[in-house]
């Protein structure tokens, strides 16, 4: 779903002339056309889809390799999902802002890949788990402080 | 003596701020051109207009300085006749003459150049356009004083993109693409939408964009043409798509692809929609940047236990990445400058901070041009003469600037964050 509105102004040929003489330079020039047409997109209506697993692991800076307090968050994932076979879930990596935003991007799909190799270790299979990153664009706490770099550094298990 | 005193008030008046435009110019050259424009002839508010759009386009450089119009008045230029020793006597090294005309459907913007040390007209040029376009016909007469001074082409009349995020908007117009002229004014939206907007870059012609939309849910890579607004996902891939860089010839676009899981370098032919896979590796790949003559590469890569800069040659059979980031543990998003003597890219310091680096290929070390602690995403002016790029202050994003001479400027911060500038290629 998309909307346009216009900004059109009348374009004009660019005519650039330079005189053969010795050291003047003569030109004539007409400013480039600079029609922009912008693009709305509407929010999709989110079919909210129901959160099964409701845990989030928490990574070090730079990291992706899940620490022994993630391992004892994910066993009860395990656990979820060992109940329930038939239920898909997402993983969704994310970076604090420190650093490049497309590198954070990769960074954040390397945390979401460590906790769904984490789960394909333990007996779930590969095609029950959606991994995604959203890199540091989707930050839980504002503020550049430790405190809020500690909580962004996140994979969400929905 | 008399001469000097001059200099200083007129360097301590051009620190001050002009329009909307912040400048803060905390060093330019050292021996920068001292130019006297006289304001232009004709209706008195386009001239005033005018004369800051030029004036200020020419001081963002760090290699002019203009002398204050307010004290030109008593040097009126009588019959056209130009004296060329007065002017020697005030320092100058130019003076430039002018007029606007403005009809109902048209603008006519005249200027001249004179060389008061070889005592000569250099210049004598016409732009026109429509009235609308005063801001584009300073910005084009800025470029062309540029020119004929320097001998370099202006950037003065190329276009920028950034995204704009706006916390406390309505949902459907929190993230926005932006386009605006290089000094910050004419602001337009190309793109509103609820979900985040990365990586914006230009195609080499300038009339399409690239970028990333988070709007179906997952990252993917989007063309959009700037006037008709038409715009398509570039693969139907499934997969994650991210960081888009336009090939020189604006055939390919090489971009970061998740199929397996992890970030790998690819080459999109445009015209077929053929795949090329660059990078193999179990480490992070991503940030792929063209070489000015489309024959090699630049990326980040993870693969030595910390993001560094890599090369790769496309004329080679397999080619070979090879490193050429060496000083520090995170250096990362870099590309060259336009005759490719060198890369900016975002080098993280000792003490943790972010800063924009510089490496000529003579060269075997850094230089470290930013001050700030979270400076990112540069992005080199055509002409290679200046570099904006994002910083934090107040926990607030915004852009800023520097011309390698050693100018420093700011950007207006429009309503909330303003990160990720990519600069146009020459419009004229």
């Amino acid at each position: 779903m998309m909307n346009k509105f216009n900004n059109t102004f009348f374009s004009l040929a660019v005519l650039v002339l330079f005189s053969a003489c010795s050291s003047l330079q003569v030109t004539e020039e007409s400013v480039a056309d600079q029609s922009v047409s912008g693009v709305s997109l509407t929010p999709k209506s989110m079919s909210s889809q129901a959160v099964l697993a409701n845990a989030v692991v928490y990574f070090a800076y730079d990291e992706f390799n899940l620490t022994s307090r993630s391992i004892q968050a994910l066993k009860g994932v395990v656990e979820l999902m060992k109940k329930n076979p038939n239920i898909t879930i997402t993983l969704e990596g994310h970076a604090d802002e420190r650093g490049t935003r497309e590198y954070n991007l990769a960074l954040g799909q390397r945390r979401s890949e460590s906790v769904a190799n984490y789960l394909m270790a333990n007996g779930i299979k590969r095609n029950s788990i959606i991994t995604k990153s959203y890199g540091e664009e989707r930050p839980l706490s504002l503020g550049s402080n430790d405190t809020s770099w500690s909580k962004n550094r996140r994979v969400e298990i929905k | 003596m008399i001469q000097k005193s001059f200099i200083s008030i007129f360097l301590f008046l051009s620190s001050l701020c002009f329009g909307e435009l912040f400048l803060e110019i905390t060093k330019g050259s050292e021996d920068p051109y001292k130019i006297a424009m006289i304001p232009f002839e004709g209706n008195r508010i386009d001239s005033k207009k005018l004369h800051n759009i030029i004036s200020n386009d020419l001081r963002r450089t760090g290699e002019f300085f203009i002398l204050d119009k307010e004290l030109l008045s008593p040097l009126k230029i009588v019959d056209e006749e130009i004296n060329y020793s007065d002017w020697k006597i005030l320092g100058m090294d130019y003076l430039v003459t002018g007029s606007v005309i403005q009809e109902k459907n048209f603008v006519d913007v005249n200027y001249e150049i004179y060389d008061i040390l070889k005592k000569k007209k250099i210049r004598n040029s016409k732009v026109f356009g429509i009235p609308d376009q005063l801001r584009q016909l300073g910005h084009y007469t800025s470029d062309g004083i540029y020119e004929s001074i320097t001998g370099i082409k202006g950037i003065a009349s190329t276009r920028l993109l950034y995204v704009n995020e706006i916390k406390s908007s309505k949902p459907e117009s929190r993230y926005n693409l932006m386009l605006a002229d290089a000094d910050g004014e004419n602001e337009k939206v190309l793109l509103a939408s609820p979900e985040p907007i990365i990586s914006p870059a230009w195609s080499p012609d300038s009339r399409k964009v690239a970028y990333v939309s988070f709007e179906t849910g997952i990252a993917k890579v989007f063309i959009q043409d700037i006037a008709s607004g038409e715009r398509e996902s570039v693969l139907s891939k499934e997969t994650q798509i991210s960081s888009p860089s336009w090939s020189p010839d604006g055939k390919y676009l090489s971009l970061t692809l998740y199929q397996d899981g992890n970030a790998e370098i690819y080459i999109l032919r445009l015209h077929d929609r053929v795949l090329t896979r660059m990078t193999n590796q179990f480490a992070i790949d991503t940030e792929s940047s063209w070489s000015p003559k489309g024959n090699k590469i630049l990326f980040t890569s993870g693969r030595s236990g910390s993001p560094q800069i890599y090369e790769l040659n496309l004329r080679k059979l397999n080619p070979k990445a090879r490193r050429i980031s060496f000083e520090g543990s995170y250096n990362a998003k870099a590309s060259y400058l336009p005759k490719e003597e060198g890369i900016i890219f975002v080098h993280r310091s000792e003490d943790g901070l972010f800063h924009i680096a510089l490496k000529y290929k003579k060269e075997n070390f850094i230089r470290i041009l930013t001050e700030a602690k979270m400076d990112e995403s540069p992005s080199v002016a055509p002409n290679g003469n200046m570099v904006i790029y994002g910083i934090k202050e107040k926990d607030l994003s915004m852009l800023a600037g520097f011309s390698l001479s050693g100018a420093r400027f700011k950007l207006p911060a429009s309503k909330g964050e303003v990160r990720e500038p990519a600069w146009s290629n020459f419009l004229r």
